[in-house]
């Protein structure tokens, strides 16, 4: 499944969008995700991709913005793992703990 | 000064989710109070408590209702109800005029367990993004305030078990100053999480469980009584001035003519027989009553061994010899104890016990304490009584005594 359809996933089922409504241009705020609503799908992206989000806060005004920064921390998170691997030293987990 | 009508009454409690459910099951004796099954329940020394039967998804959409602590959604579907019952379209108002009062005790305290639970017990540090929003004590105050879109003023009141008393004294204030020309006012309080149970369990107020009927736990003025017992809800009634709620032939559930406020400033629990008189009679003298005008009395008890002895000896030094005849109904028997939401809620049973004439029974007394030797209303309704001006009282941990005193439409039309 791609990035698009996973972050589509969350919005069809936690916000209700038409999942007609879903391209790569259209803007999270015309879907409903207001600022508030920004800071709880950044909670759901942390628990679907199971990355974890830097603390910074983050513009995302459509959804192509939101799956390219994703695709940017799921790319940094495989380099620090494989860097990780081949020092030799365990792989250390890279989500918070649920 | 302005008088003050009551247009409209919401009410989602133990006893019913409606005005109408609410009274029914409270002139019938019928108690809420149940044994809570949770898994943590096996914790508690004495599981019980009154619990709403509700359901926040066939309110809410999921979106709104994940930011809503339950005493947010409580309130919600409280003020809906009473404003529908009111008949008050905000469209026809000047929304700057028009106020929210709540009270609540603890706020979004199922909020803040989950939360605690996140990060202490599953040692995650994922808690939720809407904590905050859904924990602070103003949630449901505001959330009422943005579906309604009430710019007046928007008031949170937290003075523990009067907290809703207090709102309800406190917008009448300003409707009878000519500040505003409605104000939704009551309180909301969902307390029922293990975090909160365990904490009033560890204060020994907490009524021990009736050993052959759970739901007759709670004995207010009885000589067996152990306590109280916590229940959830929310009470909203809607305030109008009086000439207002005339012109657009409003149907008008009483007046609310006295409000009484006064603070025991002497020990952070034990109540005081001059605070709670005092209250009384500030009450009384506010709405120009007579002592033996008063025809029934909702009282607190909370059937706790400090509250009912003081409350009575603070009854009878305000109404001497009257008040070995004037009836006294301690709803919380049924309907136990939801600290903020109780006064709005016990207010609202006094105005639906004065519309219908009935005095409502204190259940499970069945042989009262011998310093509570007044009228209690033990354990069966009376009809057809002369019901016609209220006082229901409210007093508190912290000592912010409240009493609120109303009367019937038809008195003084």
């Amino acid at each position: 499944m791609t990035t698009l359809e996973r972050l589509s996933k969350i919005l069809v089922k936690n916000y209700k969008v038409d999942p007609e409504r879903l391209t790569l241009n259209g803007r999270l705020e015309e879907l409903g995700i207001d600022s508030l609503g920004m800071a709880e799908l950044l909670f759901f992206i942390e628990d679907e991709f199971k990355v974890q989000l830097p603390f910074d806060p983050v513009v995302l005004p459509t959804l192509g913005d939101a799956v390219r920064y994703i695709d940017g921390l799921l790319a940094a998170q495989r380099v620090t793992e494989t860097q990780t691997i081949a020092d030799g030293a365990p792989p250390t987990a890279p989500h918070r703990p649920t | 000064m302005r008088r003050v009508a009551i247009t409209g009454i919401g009410v989602i409690s133990p006893l019913g989710s409606s005005a109408a459910e609410l009274f029914a099951n409270a002139t019938a004796g019928r108690s809420a109070i149940r044994r809570i099954d949770e898994t943590w329940c096996k914790r508690l020394v004495s599981p019980l408590a009154a619990c709403v039967n509700f359901s926040g998804n066939e309110h809410f959409a999921p979106a709104k209702l994940r930011m809503l602590d339950r005493v947010s959604q409580f309130a919600i579907v409280a003020a809906r109800q009473a404003i529908g019952d009111a008949r008050f379209d905000i469209a026809n108002a000047d929304p700057q005029r028009v106020g929210i009062f709540l009270g609540t005790g603890m706020g979004g305290s199922q909020a803040t367990d989950d939360g605690y639970q996140t990060l202490y017990a599953e040692q995650s540090d994922r808690i939720k993004p809407f904590t905050i929003l859904m924990g602070m004590a103003n949630a449901p105050a505001a959330w009422i305030g943005i579906e309604y879109g009430v710019t007046g003023p928007n008031l949170t009141y937290s003075t523990a078990c009067s907290s809703s008393a207090v709102s309800i004294g406190e917008a009448w204030m300003r409707l009878r100053n000519g500040d505003l020309d409605v104000a939704i006012a009551g309180g909301a309080e969902a307390p029922l999480s293990f975090g909160a149970l365990k904490a009033w369990e560890a204060l020994h107020t907490l009524a021990t469980e009736d050993p052959c009927d759970a739901s007759t736990s709670c004995k207010p003025f009885s000589q067996n009584r152990s306590g109280m017992v916590l229940g959830e809800g929310a009470a909203i009634v809607v305030l109008e001035d009086w000439e207002r709620a005339i012109e657009r032939g409003a149907t008008i559930h009483g007046e609310l003519i006295g409000y009484g406020v006064v603070t025991d400033a002497s020990h952070i629990t034990r109540p005081t027989i001059a605070g709670q008189a005092a209250a009384m009679r500030a009450a009384l003298q506010v709405a120009a009553c007579a002592p033996a005008s008063i025809d029934t009395i909702n009282a607190h008890g909370t059937g706790t061994q400090a509250n009912d002895s003081v409350e009575t000896a603070a009854i009878k030094q305000v109404f001497g010899e009257d008040a070995y005849h004037i009836p006294i109904s301690a709803t919380k028997a049924i309907h136990g104890h939801l600290l903020g939401a109780s006064g709005a809620l016990e207010f609202a049973l006094s105005l639906l016990a004065m519309r219908h004439e009935v005095l409502l029974p204190t259940m499970h007394l069945h042989l009262a304490a011998a310093d509570c030797d007044l009228d209690y209303v033990p354990n069966c309704a009376r009809h057809n009584a002369k019901v016609k001006t209220v006082m229901s009282n409210s007093f508190a941990f912290g000592g912010t005594n409240a009493v609120l005193v109303a009367r019937s439409a038809a008195q003084r039309a």
